[in-house]
């Protein structure tokens, strides 16, 4: 065939896939109104980086002039909000057990008492694990005020004992700790989770629309009339079809891009170039698979449900939140065939911490071996538009 | 109203695809989530040491580190560059460093600073290291101080050293293990979806083999709408209600996740959720038009549900559209209800809140699905 008459042939299989693309609603929606809904959606979330002014209680039964300080002084801080006062601990529980407070502070009777007698009071916190990031969070807060509360006295007593001030501090806290969170300082929760769970839901919506869009050609029996169209050739039935839906793919995957790294600015530590074509990666690559696993099976429904399973999972076996090095040693090693598994790690290492491309080569390859998957099966994919039949 | 439960019974098991989200994936998906998050907690997480002390207290404090449960010292270097190659090449999640003047600044009664740099890619990486680090130092920190103050008594030390002492009690999930907090409310977001899709797929069908894509058939006309809609119903509980206490009790005691609930508790939360549910995916079905739009119009919804159910992000954190949004969909409330239930020990009594509104919304879908359903020829003749 010749070179004119390849173009001609793929030029036509594009222009009728751009017409089904504009005539269908479904795909206006799942290509490019689900997704922006999506990425408005969690970035908008979880916007303040960090939740604030979590509700918490209290049961205070010592009610002297040092709790109510200390309880002032951490009604300041940031995340914790008190919202009410209880008069014993079961009715704190059972304020919990309802979630109107994430956690409260127990100051026993007579602390300010003891305190000033040195029998050193204890305090305590009751904070709910179950709503494990206000729990961790509150709890983090509280231990602050305490041991601050605890330097307050400790330190009015030592000066009284004639040790300067440099003494005092080396005496409350002799080892102090300097903790750097490498790239995201503020231990934002927006950049930790929009920038992975976004672009894995947009990757869930390439593999449906793939599957989706090949399965329906067979199931409204056109298969065969884009065959023709395509000269017989597979590769420019399957380049025709795919091309414009990569192009609209990759434009909403790189305004995501835009909106997170320069209209919100979230840390990057490397050029604008390659993150867009780590974004064209990904969504070819998540294409490249839904067509594999559609030529494995050639339904609708079972493409839809396996490319449906592959992306849901992603969200936890890529290990964005629980690291995959803590899975059992057969997930870890299943987590690899995922695009988005690759995908996460391209983007910690290469985008937020901006470290050199040799050290990610293997997921960049494991990402390139994804887009060849078709390749293997274009034959089988030929058998498959010519005879098969869908059977409702 | 029999004949159509029947009917759509027949039609359930002879549909592949419904099968797939009615029995497999309730099956198999719970039991795969709950296998990826089993291991609760992060430990041993492998960190560099920078030691430009080189004392016996530097190797006291490395030794202390060691032997924490969430802390591994994975490698020693000369200096933090080479350490950090360590991260790059994803050996390492950690950085301590001990500076030089360490064990000088202590000796001479001077507070000295031990930093930790943490490599971001996982929040739970920077808790486990952070939560190592701060217990050792403040362990080792009162050791030392009460060696510096020279007071009469060990007892009289201690007080000088920390007057106000403290006790942190962790509720509900003691471990605070990741799978523990998540699982329960994934699971009823499995029951939810699934519920959607599988009847959402079958609406499709009917959708699609009926003449004039019509909901429903002329010949069942006479049963009435109410009838067609009940009997429709009865069919998706009593199959999946076995799904659901599968999913609800067998699961997490399979993985041993926390189970305060009892069987009663339960079925009280399952009825008016599974209802609330059936009825809102038979008024969604009016969307479909095809049988396989529902996979690509609910599934992407998972993990915004999850999000604004108040589980992974607190609920006083959510603006007040997200909570309004949250309180279209049953998952919400089912969640809350099963968490706090099942997680938390609450008793029926303290989410009277969540069934009532899993009791109206089963009423105000039933009725919206009446309306839907009603077939506008109808009308008119």
């Amino acid at each position: 065939m010749s070179n004119k008459r390849f173009i001609q042939s793929l030029f036509r299989v594009m222009k009728r896939e751009v017409d089904s693309l504009v005539h269908a609603p479904i795909y206006w929606f799942s290509m490019i109104v689900f997704p922006l809904f999506v990425i408005f959606f969690f970035s908008e979330l979880m916007n303040e980086g960090l939740p604030t002014d979590m509700p918490v209680g209290v049961v205070d039964l010592d009610n002297s002039t040092t709790s109510r300080k200390l309880l002032r002084n951490y009604d300041a801080f940031q995340q914790s909000h008190i919202v009410a006062h209880y008069s014993d601990v079961n009715q704190a529980r059972r304020a919990m057990q309802k979630c109107e407070i994430y956690a409260f502070m127990y100051i026993p009777q007579n602390m300010e008492r003891d305190l000033l007698a040195s029998r050193q009071p204890k305090i305590s916190f009751y904070y709910n694990n179950s709503v494990l990031l206000a729990g961790s969070l509150i709890y983090k807060e509280m231990r602050a005020i305490s041991t601050l509360g605890a330097a307050s006295v400790g330190s009015a007593k030592l000066q009284a004992k004639g040790l300067t001030q440099r003494q005092i501090k080396s005496v409350l806290q002799p080892i102090a700790t300097d903790v750097h969170a490498i790239d995201n300082p503020m231990l934002n929760y927006n950049i930790a989770l929009s920038t992975t769970i976004i672009p894995a839901c947009l990757a869930l919506f390439v593999l449906l629309v793939t599957a989706y869009s090949l399965g329906i050609e067979l199931k409204k029996n056109r298969a065969k009339t884009w065959m023709t169209m395509a000269e017989n050739k597979v590769m420019i039935a399957l380049a025709g079809k795919f091309i414009p839906q990569t192009v609209i793919f990759t434009l909403v995957v790189w305004f995501y891009q835009y909106w997170l790294f320069v209209h919100l600015d979230f840390p990057h530590n490397c050029n604008f170039l390659l993150i867009m074509i780590v974004g064209l990666t990904l969504v070819v690559a998540a294409q490249c698979f839904a067509i594999f696993v559609f030529s494995l099976l050639p339904t609708l429904r079972m493409s839809m449900s396996i490319c449906a399973l592959w992306g849901v999972l992603s969200f936890s076996i890529s290990g964005f939140t629980y690291p995959v090095t803590s899975m059992s040693p057969s997930l870890q090693i299943l987590s690899n065939l995922f695009p988005m598994r690759h995908y996460y790690m391209i983007y910690q290492m290469n985008i937020l911490h901006g470290y050199s491309l040799h050290y990610s080569w293997m997921y960049i390859v494991a990402l390139l071996m994804f887009m060849m998957l078709p390749l293997f099966m274009l034959s089988r994919l030929k058998k498959i538009f010519y005879k098969y039949v869908y059977l409702p | 109203m029999i004949k159509i439960f029947l009917n759509e019974l027949r039609r359930i098991f002879s549909d592949s695809g419904v099968l797939i989200f009615f029995i497999v994936v309730p099956l198999l998906y719970p039991a795969l989530y709950s296998w990826l998050y089993n291991n609760e907690v992060v430990r041993e997480v492998p960190t560099v040491v920078v030691d430009d002390s080189k004392s016996s207290l530097s190797r006291e404090l490395i030794r202390r580190l060691n032997a924490t449960p969430d802390l591994n010292v994975a490698a020693y270097e000369e200096n933090i560059d080479e350490a950090r190659q360590h991260i790059m090449r994803q050996e390492a999640r950690g950085i301590v460093y001990i500076p030089s003047s360490f064990a000088a600044d202590i000796h001479s009664h001077r507070q000295t600073t031990v930093s930790l740099y943490v490599d971001m890619s996982s929040m739970l990486y920077y808790k486990s290291l952070l939560t190592s680090l701060t217990n050792v130092t403040l362990d080792m920190g009162s050791d030392i101080s009460v060696a510096m103050l020279n007071s009469q008594t060990a007892r009289e030390e201690q007080i000088a050293a920390s007057p106000l002492s403290y006790e942190a009690v962790p509720m509900f999930n003691p471990g605070g293990g990741y799978g523990c907090f998540l699982i329960p409310a994934v699971l009823m977001l499995v029951i939810h979806q699934t519920l959607i899709l599988g009847i959402g797929l079958a609406s499709g069908t009917a959708r699609e083999k009926n003449s004039g894509r019509k909901l429903v058939l002329r010949e069942d006309a006479p049963f009435g709408i109410a009838r067609i809609i009940l009997g429709k119903t009865l069919c998706y509980f009593m199959v999946y209600f076995v799904m659901a206490c599968y999913i609800t009790m067998a699961i997490p005691r399979i993985f041993n996740f926390i189970q305060l609930a009892d069987f009663w508790q339960i079925i009280a939360i399952l009825v008016p959720f599974m209802l609330a549910t059936i009825f809102f995916a038979l008024a969604l079905s009016c969307l479909m038009q095809q049988r396989e739009h529902v996979m690509l119009i609910i599934i992407f919804t998972s993990v915004p549900l999850l999000f604004i159910s108040g589980i992974p992000w607190p609920v006083s954190s959510l603006g007040a559209s997200f909570k309004a949004i949250s309180y279209i969909f049953p998952s919400t409330f089912g969640i809350n209800a099963f968490v706090k239930v099942n997680s938390m020990g609450a008793s029926l009594g303290d989410i009277v809140f969540e069934l009532r509104a899993l009791w109206i919304q089963a009423a105000v879908y039933f009725l919206l699905a009446l309306y839907v359903w009603k077939p506008k020829r109808w009308t008119q003749e």
